[in-house]
């Protein structure tokens, strides 16, 4: 990562992990401490019982780069995965996510996996990275789209498809004063989506 | 085995005249028919009429004249099987979907609040079904002398009772409840020596509709167990359907300001018009002519023409049910089926927008060799869905189950219209999985001990 003064990750080390355009994956994999699979499998079932409710769907908007997660406990209750899918680096606003109902989540969940320091502990990248494996193949059907990107494509769509409803739209396209715009190359293209 | 000169049939040695004939036939035209649900009270009852049962069923090809004769097919469901006394280890062997019924897969299929099986019309979905006959023909004098034939055999066996029927007809008109030609499209299945309707369509595996063949997977379809129960037989999913014609018309004429717009935005929701002639070929308007022509009704694909829709839409029944060449997601050739629908019921005058109470609809029979792969994924990501095409979260226009919240796209330059607040238009009345064995197999079935 090439350092770029005022940019919040150019402090960040290069980070482990198979990158697809401008998204990548974070995969870590814990020992569960002792006797602990059942508490975690108790948050992990709080968590998903909520993961409809505004809080979590307000801290994923809050976080804005997290494609997908899952937590999972494997190998007869002894280990444990967080698999997840990032723009950019995870670590890059692991500090910022510690603030919201996420960061709360991370330090319930790995608090019962062996050695970790805490969300919020200064040595808690350091830890992640050391529990990190790159995939061996990661792709993403989108690879040029940030959750960021998908947010606004979805929004700019469901304007479009409000404004093809309209009368007014069919109208305007009828109109001769509009013959100009509607010979342009971008507005053609916008007429190729608008048809079907 | 085979004896067929079919040299096709030859290759792949589909014992064809083993299978029985009204699992791959289609429709006669014009049909009239009928559907009898049998309840076994008593095994030995259940195999005694099966032996009765027996010289009534015909295996192989229909006659030149497909039209001529008539045809009696046995299907048993789950709980059938189990009456007749099949041994548990075979019982166990049939696939997951056909063993739970089709009750059991309604949220799945997406037959859900008034289609519902908790509203399904008795004895649907409630296990008391056990065998399933069908008796179909051109000729009505024909059909009645089989359907007396199979009267007398249900009569001569106590023990096995007859819990309900439904006769089906074609319509005067020709067409379904809601006034479009059916039973135009016919897959075009490897070496049965049956032509396929669309001329252009490449042969499908035999696999794919008669178990012990290897299928479009390069497998042989999974299969019940012992092997002579397996071969040669297929599965059916057997649903009555209630049609809500006088809604369907309302629909159509709150969202047209002409005749012509009506009877094309009809058209763009079937996928064809009112005699069967496709958009695709037609996309303006009807043609009677080329609708008559069996050799060019059903011969077209999608993508060189159509792919984006804009003569048939993406989201059109016909194009849903059977997308052939068009951009889907997944590959079309894994999930065919033939389709024999048939239908019940008086038909609403023309011109009447008042529902008048009467029962009338269809009772359709979807034939594969895999429930799963099938029936049910096309219901699920083809009738119920619209992700497969672009389009999530829409349904088939005409036999989604869209309770007033249903939306449609029929592409349109320069702005695609949307259709919006859609009604259903159809209810399952209820709905069952069978087993068609072969020929063999029945006799397996009637002569089983114990």
């Amino acid at each position: 990562m090439t350092a770029t003064a005022g940019a919040a990750q150019s402090a960040q080390p290069e980070r482990p992990g198979r990158k697809d355009g401008v998204c990548g994956e974070f995969t870590v994999f814990t020992r569960i401490k002792p006797g602990h699979a059942d508490a975690l499998r108790e948050d992990l079932a709080r968590i998903a019982d909520t993961s409809d409710n505004e809080g979590n769907r307000a801290a994923l908007r809050q976080i804005g780069t997290l494609h997908d997660a899952r937590h999972v406990i494997f190998d007869n209750d002894t280990r444990f995965m967080f698999a997840s899918v990032f723009d950019g680096s995870w670590d890059t606003y692991i500090d910022d996510f510690g603030k919201t109902a996420v960061g709360a989540n991370f330090e319930r969940v790995f608090s019962h996996s062996e050695g970790f320091p805490g969300v919020s502990d200064p040595g808690a990248k350091d830890w992640f990275v050391a529990h990190q494996e790159p995939a061996g193949v990661f792709v993403s059907a989108y690879p040029d789209l940030t959750v960021q990107q998908i947010w606004k494509d979805q929004h700019v769509n469901e304007a479009f498809q409000e404004v093809l409803d309209t009368p007014e739209f069919r109208a305007a396209l009828e109109n001769p004063a509009n013959a100009e715009l509607l010979a342009t190359p971008a507005f053609q293209k916008l007429l190729e989506e608008a048809a079907v | 085995m085979n004896t067929a000169d079919s040299s096709s049939a030859a290759a792949v040695g589909v014992e064809i005249d083993d299978v029985q004939s009204g699992a791959l036939r289609p429709r006669p035209v014009p049909y009239q028919g009928k559907f009898v649900f049998l309840h076994v009270d008593d095994r030995h009852a259940g195999r005694a009429l099966l032996q009765r049962l027996l010289p009534l069923t015909s295996g192989g090809l229909p006659s030149v004249d497909s039209n001529q004769g008539a045809w009696v097919a046995v299907a048993f469901t789950y709980q059938g099987l189990r009456a007749l006394g099949v041994p548990q280890e075979s019982l166990e062997s049939f696939p997951r979907a056909f063993r739970e019924g089709m009750a059991a897969r309604a949220k799945l299929i997406g037959d859900v609040g008034e289609s519902g099986p908790a509203h399904w019309e008795a004895p649907f979905g409630t296990g008391d079904v056990h065998i399933a006959l069908s008796a179909l023909s051109s000729d009505a004098a024909q059909l009645d002398q089989e359907l007396e034939r199979a009267r007398v055999a249900f009569q001569d066996t106590p023990g096995v009772q007859v819990i309900w029927q439904q006769e089906v007809h074609q319509l005067p008109t020709g067409r379904t409840t809601f006034g479009f030609r059916d039973g135009i499209s016919h897959p075009n299945i490897e070496g049965v020596g049956l032509p396929g309707s669309n001329p252009q369509e490449t042969p499908i595996k035999a696999g794919e509709f008669i178990l012990g063949y290897p299928d479009e997977t390069g497998n042989l379809p999974p299969m019940p167990s012992p092997e002579v129960l397996g071969r040669n037989g297929t599965y059916a999913a057997v649903r009555k359907v209630h049609t809500n014609v006088a809604a369907w018309r309302r629909y159509l004429r709150a969202n047209s300001s002409s005749a012509e717009e009506e009877a094309l935005l009809a058209a763009k929701m079937v996928g064809r018009w009112p005699s069967g002639a496709p958009l695709t070929l037609t996309p303006e308007r009807d043609d009677p002519e080329l609708a008559a022509d069996p050799h060019r009704v059903n011969d077209f694909l999608y993508r060189e023409n159509d792919d984006r829709g804009f003569r048939c839409p993406a989201g059109a029944h016909i194009r849903r049910a059977n997308p052939r060449d068009a951009t889907i997601i997944g590959d079309a050739r894994m999930h065919r089926l033939i389709r024999r629908g048939t239908t019940y019921g008086p038909p609403l005058p023309e011109g009447v927008l008042e529902d008048d109470g009467a029962d009338r609809g269809l009772v359709g029979v979807f034939i594969g060799a895999h429930l799963e792969r099938q029936f049910e994924f096309i219901k699920a990501e083809w009738v119920n869905d619209g992700n497969f095409i672009g389009y999530p979260g829409e349904k088939d226009p005409v036999a989604g189950h869209h309770g007033g919240t249903g939306s449609v796209t029929i592409p349109e330059k320069p702005v695609r219209r949307r259709l919006r607040n859609l009604p259903s238009f159809v209810v399952t009345r209820g709905g069952e999985y069978c087993f068609v064995p072969g020929l063999r197999a029945l006799r397996w079935l009637a002569e089983l001990e114990g």
